[in-house]
């Protein structure tokens, strides 16, 4: 009798989804959002330790960039028609940050350290949605540490690789469907660090002063999670079913991106850049949660995602007004990996049109700033998510993001 | 102020989901009235109590209603001070993983009156929408004496009226102008719950004729000033798991010694039987059988009632199972045909009558292997499965809930309406220690 009394309990209350899709944050550089994010066929100054280590090698004095953004998202929700339930995300304020550092060795050889975030995810649908036995709130952060070198081969080639260790964390909070004589449901609680290892390498070449062409790929990383905490709050008659101590490992992938990036200079004043990234999602094939007790009857829990791959449409241009003033206006889009049946509350993705401006004003020569602001706009978007075990409904997000950033050159 | 101007830019950036506005459709709300019987009063956990009728399906739809235009909808609630109501049941404890259940005590007696049906409750004359009356059935829909048997109904009534007036009546007379009715499973349920051994003629199967002709006399009266509404079927025995959650097998021995016992109580195979290591049919009464006892066939069902019987009282091993604690296979065939027969006459009613039909026989069927919503498993499962209260029969406020929304979808196809849905996910489940 009690397996039959209590094998339902709950339902798969933890073989639903967690952590984030289409999960990729692209700020890196403040000049290169004002363009678009664009950055892989032009010289970029120290940030081409992200964009292209092989242009880094271009550059002809030593420089140390920091920058940051300010995400401010929001993702509205609604229940399947005829049902008038509503929701939006009360998100943390997002703060993805970059440090780069170039130091040349000699001429044809440079040095760089990058520490840059270019995945993570914060989405905060509280305690009371409809969906909160989906997901209450997701944590997932990455800080990528890029150690790299540069050479130029010759005036017009340049080729740079970089050593990626990444350090991160999640955080995953969800309802559990049974309540306590007060009415009050349970909580489970995910939390562990990850880190993973990869590659940035990238080539460069510039066969003229008015043309530039590169190709960059970083690999992908995989974050592991190993002996992170499950903690389960529950009533206490069923507390057995969800013990205390319960460990937990897991592994997400970072996709690799491959971009192919072109520049075009016709004046001295104006930079165009175009770049088309190729993002392998499809190696983010489901997210499994194995346990060192068994929760609720399983020791582990998985569920679909089967993103495919995608790709990033890039445009973006820089005008000098003066020695000390650029300009830099830029747009993209952004097809979503997430297929249909797949969409999950944690980042219900679609297609995003990005739109992007900046300034750059040099207060002088060893000293300038840049400041930017993105608009992502996503395509509202209704899917089942029944083959992800998300919650049905269409989602709709739209995000702010300004961000400043000061370079020295020494 | 700058700091306000941001927050006012960002608040109405915000992301905006278009949807059709809320509409009544053909419909005129102004006046809506719940007919039926404990499902439709909102009664569950084998009570009624003011928590209960806050969700019941007529509230949960009226409120939904009143998004279209819908009127007021008024209940008869228990005040918060008598809010236990008639009392209900709660799990105590687990114990081997069986639910201990214990009785709430009621508050909302009439102190020193009993009817045949039970203590009086304290009244409620007040004109009410919600004309759900646990224990009604369609049969006794049209007695006029059925006001001074049934507390639940003498609570609605005026003193003159007790024992005078049928419910057909009191439902005519509230002249709604959209209304609902669920009735006809007492029809049934009454002699399915006693095990196919009624103790009061109001719990033996209605005449499928009878039926017909209260039945059509009640849509008939609700429908003549020009009220349109949606009908509900009632849903199998088999559905509900007071029914089902019982194995037939549920004599489990795990020593030879206890098989040995038995086989030698029962005449060591002499009757046609013998037990065996493992799961067992349980032992049952059956003046028919040879020494008027055998194993239960895997077909019959096992009454909810009977857990604390077997499991503590050795009742269906050394004890046969009594007649009042299981349907027998010419019991659930008489139950089988009687609800097939009460369901083609309410479809027929809502076909001539063109009114909407809620299906919950077929919903109920389609949803015996259960089914997940917004992350949640709902099957009809006794304590874990969500839809269903602690006495089996009745859903919890969810599954209220749940079943609210069938309904809106049913009306809003008929009537070319949009109601909105309810928010399940606001409603609860069982409780647990």
């Amino acid at each position: 009798m009690k397996s039959k009394l209590l094998a339902l309990l709950g339902g798969t209350l933890l073989s639903a989804s967690a952590m984030a899709g289409g999960y990729q944050v692209n700020l890196a550089s403040q000049r290169q959002i004002g363009m678009g994010h664009t950055g892989t066929g032009i010289q970029t100054g120290t940030s081409s330790i992200f964009f292209n280590p092989g242009a880094m090698s271009y550059l002809r004095e030593n420089g140390v960039t920091v920058g940051a953004s300010g995400i401010i998202a929001k993702i509205a929700y609604r229940a399947p028609e005829p049902g008038g339930v509503e929701a939006m995300t009360d998100n943390p304020l997002g703060t993805p940050f970059q440090l780069y550092g170039v130091y040349g060795i000699n001429d044809k050889l440079k040095a760089g350290l990058g520490i840059y975030t270019p995945f993570g995810s914060s989405v905060n649908w509280g305690d009371e949605w409809s969906g909160r036995f989906g997901l209450n709130e997701l944590s997932l952060q990455a800080i990528f540490i890029q150690p790299t070198l540069s050479y130029q081969i010759t005036d017009q080639i340049g080729v740079g690789v970089g050593f990626v260790y990444a350090v991160g964390g999640v955080n995953l909070q969800r309802s559990i469907p049974v309540q306590n004589q007060q009415g009050a449901y349970g909580r489970a609680e995910l939390d562990g660090d990850a880190s993973g290892v990869g590659f940035n390498a990238g080539i460069f070449f510039k066969p003229s002063e008015k043309f530039s062409v590169g190709l960059n790929y970083r690999s992908k990383v995989d974050m592991k999670v190993e002996g992170g905490d499950a903690t389960f709050t529950v009533a206490e008659s069923i507390s057995s079913r969800f013990p205390a101590g319960t460990q937990f490992d897991a592994q997400l992938p970072l996709p690799s991106t491959l971009t192919l990036g072109l520049g075009f200079m016709p004046t001295e004043a104006l930079t165009i850049a175009v770049d088309v990234s190729r993002v392998g999602w499809s190696a983010y094939e489901s997210l499994r949660f194995d346990y060192t007790a068994a929760i609720n009857g399983a020791d582990f829990s998985e569920n679909a995602r089967n993103y495919e791959d995608a790709y990033i449409y890039r445009i973006g241009a820089e005008y000098k007004l003066s020695d000390a003033v650029a300009l830099r206006g830029g747009a993209y889009y952004d097809n979503t990996p997430v297929m249909e049946g797949y969409l999950t509350p944690e980042t219900p993705d679609a297609n995003a049109l990005g739109l992007s401006a900046g300034i750059g004003f040099a207060v002088s020569d060893n000293f300038s700033i840049d400041a930017s602001f993105l608009y992502i706009n996503k395509e509202e978007r209704t899917d089942t998510g029944a083959l992800a075990g998300g919650i049905a409904g269409t989602y709709k997000s739209v995000a702010y993001i300004p961000g400043i950033g000061l370079n020295f050159k020494f | 102020m700058l700091a306000l101007f941001a927050g006012i830019l960002l608040t109405s950036c915000d992301p905006e989901i278009d949807a059709p506005n809320s509409s009544a459709g053909e419909l005129d709300l102004t006046k809506y009235v719940a007919v039926g019987n404990s499902l439709t009063a909102g009664y569950q956990d084998r009570g009624l109590y003011r928590e209960a009728q806050l969700a019941s399906y007529p509230a949960l739809l009226a409120m939904q209603l009143e998004q279209a235009g819908g009127g007021e909808f008024v209940q008869p609630l228990f005040g918060t001070a008598e809010a236990n109501g008639t009392g209900y049941l709660t799990i105590d404890r687990f114990e081997n993983g069986r639910p201990i259940i214990v009785t709430v005590p009621g508050q909302a007696f009439r102190q020193g009156t009993t009817l045949p049906g039970g203590a009086a409750l304290t009244k409620y004359t007040d004109p009410v929408q919600n004309l759900g009356i646990p224990g009604i059935s369609v049969l006794a829909s049209a007695s006029p004496q059925y006001g001074a048997i049934n507390p639940y109904f003498e609570r609605l009534l005026e003193p003159a009226e007790v024992g005078t007036k049928t419910y057909v009546q009191e439902v005519i007379e509230s002249q709604p102008t959209f209304f609902s009715v669920w009735l006809g499973n007492n029809d049934v349920l009454g002699y399915a719950t006693s095990g196919g051994e009624p103790t009061s003629p109001l719990d033996n199967l209605t005449d499928r004729n009878t039926f017909g002709f209260i039945y059509n006399t009640l849509v008939d009266g609700l429908t003549a000033g020009g009220a349109e509404g949606v009908l509900m079927t009632i849903a199998d025995v088999t559905a509900v798991p007071f029914f089902t959650t019982v194995p037939y097998n549920a004599l489990a021995l795990e020593r030879q010694e206890q098989v040995d016992q038995l086989n030698a109580a029962y005449g060591s195979g002499a009757l046609g039987f013998s037990f065996q290591l493992g799961a067992n049919p349980l032992i049952v009464r059956d003046p028919a059988a040879p020494a008027g006892l055998r194993p239960i066939k895997p077909t019959e069902l096992v009454l909810l009632t009977a857990l604390d019987s077997i499991a503590g009282r050795g009742y269906g091993s050394v004890k046969p199972l009594p007649d009042k604690f299981f349907l027998d296979e010419s019991e659930l065939q008489s139950i089988e045909e009687h609800t097939a027969a009460y369901n083609e006459i309410i479809r027929s009613v809502a076909t001539d009558h063109s009114l909407a039909l809620f299906d919950a026989n077929a919903f109920f069927d389609s949803i015996k292997g259960g089914f997940m919503l917004d992350q949640v498993t709902y099957a009809p499962v006794f304590v874990s499965g969500n839809l269903f209260s602690l006495d089996g029969i009745h859903p919890t406020p969810r599954g209220y809930a749940i079943l609210t929304n069938e309904m809106i979808r049913t009306i809003n196809a008929k009537y070319n309406a949009n109601i909105p849905t309810v928010d399940v996910s606001q409603y609860r489940a069982v409780l647990f220690p």
